[in-house]
């Protein structure tokens, strides 16, 4: 039977030894975190390259594969009779009717601080049109079929078929995605064996203690404890470091981003990581210096 | 009932050509209460036999049994259990050199998972029945040979162990301190604690607190005054005017 009062006691010294023995060796703690943050401030880079890639993707309107233009002088029921077609067809999600005043807004706020520009142009210089949302994973084949097909009536000026460049940003997004997905692996893994080396050292020194309390009936828990609350605080440390300056770096650089470019980073497009997200940052940088440290004091903490 | 039971146990260190044996066939029981004393020379297996008694090695052959539980075939996890009820002296004391007396003595407390105030308390007591000053500043590898044993005895304490084990616990000792260090461990004894100390110190014998001896040579267990295992050599041991025999202790040695 396990007695519960006794094991949380036992843990509490197992957590202060810890914090003892980090203590012990500060500029050893201050190099494992240092550089476990310079690690994770990399995968962070990526990461958030990532997501803002993503958000930039939906504020392009990805999901727009097909915009018809109509002519201006066009009826109105006809121009209703081919988005009921439209309508019809399974592939298409929706058909949403965009007026030349909707596109002008949307053209303001995609300018960000340059809306001024707009100043003084009619909204009646830009034609309506018509957005044809697709499901996800229409071949591009048939939507260009469907672009031809629609450019044949009399009410359509132009289709604008984004087939290609979407499948083009997609794939640059597929690409940044699988970036960070092997930066992730490649940054735990580095810093792992920075915990595990750290953490070897400690045990290292800390050897002869390591008998006594195993001769005095210390458990295996009790034993590599400290070490491993060690390896935690380290890994999650040089996460928490390492968000920090991106969030730094991030600050400085996103002016210049959104004013340098601003149709592709609209004013507010442009975000850091949400509270949740920085709270995964942290857990991963603790795992992975759980993962180190089992590995460093599993190996040399015997009996 | 006996504490401690060893039946045709044998050790060997190694493998192959480095191979040593280090305890052959080797069968006793210790009573609950005893004061017992491992003797032979040099390289006998004294230490090897202790160490068996807290699973820090295993025997190839033979069972060993600590109250009543098989110990040659616990598991891993367990080990710790038992340590706990074994309390030991090593021969190098393993203390942690840097802290006090009382910083070390807690140590075997904390394991237990004890709240801060109940090892405060117990190491304390611990450090006084071994005539030592708990308050004590100063670190250990500052303290005498003859404290530094102390501070391992009150280690060993601490926990109320069933069994003391101590590894020549006067080894390193004048025999005036040697004299006092068995002083300790008799009154421990008396208190209820089986106490078990392998040694080649005459002083030990000398002392007149052995209840039981137990004789090694060569990885053989060549005598048991418990048990009469070999009437000449424990002629030899009355010869060697043992208190324990010359004091009316019940042993079969005497033909
Ligand atoms: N870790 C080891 N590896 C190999 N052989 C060992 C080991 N420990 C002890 N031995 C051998 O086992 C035999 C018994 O050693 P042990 O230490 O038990 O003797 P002892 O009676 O305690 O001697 P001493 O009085 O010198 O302490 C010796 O031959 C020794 O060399
Ligand atoms: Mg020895």
């Amino acid at each position: 039977m396990r007695d519960w009062p006794n094991t949380f006691r036992a843990a509490g010294y197992v957590v202060s030894r810890a914090f003892r023995g980090m203590a012990q060796a500060p500029m050893v703690q201050l190099l494992a975190v240092a550089t476990t943050a310079v690690c994770m401030l990399l995968l962070g880079t990526v990461m958030l390259a990532w997501t803002n890639a993503q958000g930039v993707a939906g504020a392009w309107g990805i999901d727009v594969p097909v915009t018809v233009y109509i002519h201006d002088d066009a009826p109105t029921d006809e121009i209703e009779e081919l988005a009921g077609l439209l309508e019809a067809i399974p592939e298409v999600t929706s058909v949403e009717r965009v007026s030349p005043q909707d596109a002008m807004t949307r053209l303001a706020e995609g300018l960000g601080g340059e809306a001024s520009m707009l100043e003084g142009i009619e909204p009646g210089v830009l034609p309506s049109s018509l957005e044809v949302h697709l499901e996800d994973g229409t071949s591009s084949g048939f939507i260009s079929a469907l672009g031809e097909k629609v450019s044949g009536f009399g009410v359509v000026e132009d289709v604008a078929v984004a087939g290609s460049w979407t499948d083009q940003a997609q794939e640059m997004l597929r690409t940044v995605g699988n970036m960070a997905l092997g930066a992730a692996s490649l940054v735990g893994f580095a810093c792992m064996a920075i915990v595990w080396s750290t953490i070897r050292l400690a045990v290292y020194a800390r050897r002869s203690e390591i008998q006594i309390l195993r001769l005095v009936g210390g458990s295996t828990q009790f034993v590599r404890g400290p070490f491993i609350v060690e390896g935690i605080v380290q890994g999650a440390l040089g996460a928490a470091l390492a968000l920090t300056l991106l969030y730094a770096g991030f600050d400085t650089v996103r002016p210049f981003l959104e004013d340098g470019l601003s149709l592709l980073f609209a004013a507010g497009t442009l975000r850091f990581f949400t509270p949740t997200e920085l709270a995964i940052g942290v857990a991963f940088g603790a795992l992975v210096g759980l993962l180190g440290s089992r590995a460093a004091a599993g190996r040399y903490v015997v009996t | 009932m006996p504490i401690l039971e060893f039946s045709s146990v044998t050790m060997t260190y190694g493998r192959g050509r480095a191979k040593t044996e280090a305890l052959r066939d080797v069968s006793f029981t210790v009573p609950e209460g005893a004061f017992s004393v491992l003797v032979g020379p040099s390289g006998a297996g004294k230490s090897t036999l202790l160490k068996l008694v807290l699973a820090m090695e295993r025997p190839q052959e033979g069972t060993i049994q600590v109250a009543d539980r098989d110990i040659h075939r616990l598991r891993k996890h367990s080990i710790p259990y038992l340590r706990r009820n074994v309390g030991a002296v090593f021969q190098d004391f393993k203390l942690l050199p840097d802290a006090t007396a009382l910083e070390n003595v807690s140590l075997a407390l904390q394991v237990l998972g004890l709240p801060r105030r109940e090892v405060r308390a117990r190491a304390s007591k611990a450090l006084e029945q071994v005539e030592l000053e708990p308050g004590t500043k100063r670190s250990v590898s500052r303290m005498s040979g003859g404290e530094q044993q102390r501070v391992a005895i009150a280690r060993a304490l601490s926990g109320e162990p069933a069994i003391l084990l101590a590894d020549e616990p006067t080894g390193n000792l004048d025999p005036r301190l040697s004299r006092e260090i068995l002083e300790v461990l008799a009154r421990i004894n008396r208190n209820g604690t089986t106490v078990m100390l392998a040694t080649h110190d005459p002083i030990v014998r000398e002392a007149g607190v052995i209840t039981h001896e137990l004789g090694l040579e060569a990885g053989r267990l060549v005598s048991d005054s418990l048990a009469d295992i070999d009437p000449l050599h424990a002629v030899d041991l009355e010869e060697d005017t043992n208190p324990v025999l010359n004091g009316g202790v019940p042993v079969g040695a005497v033909a």
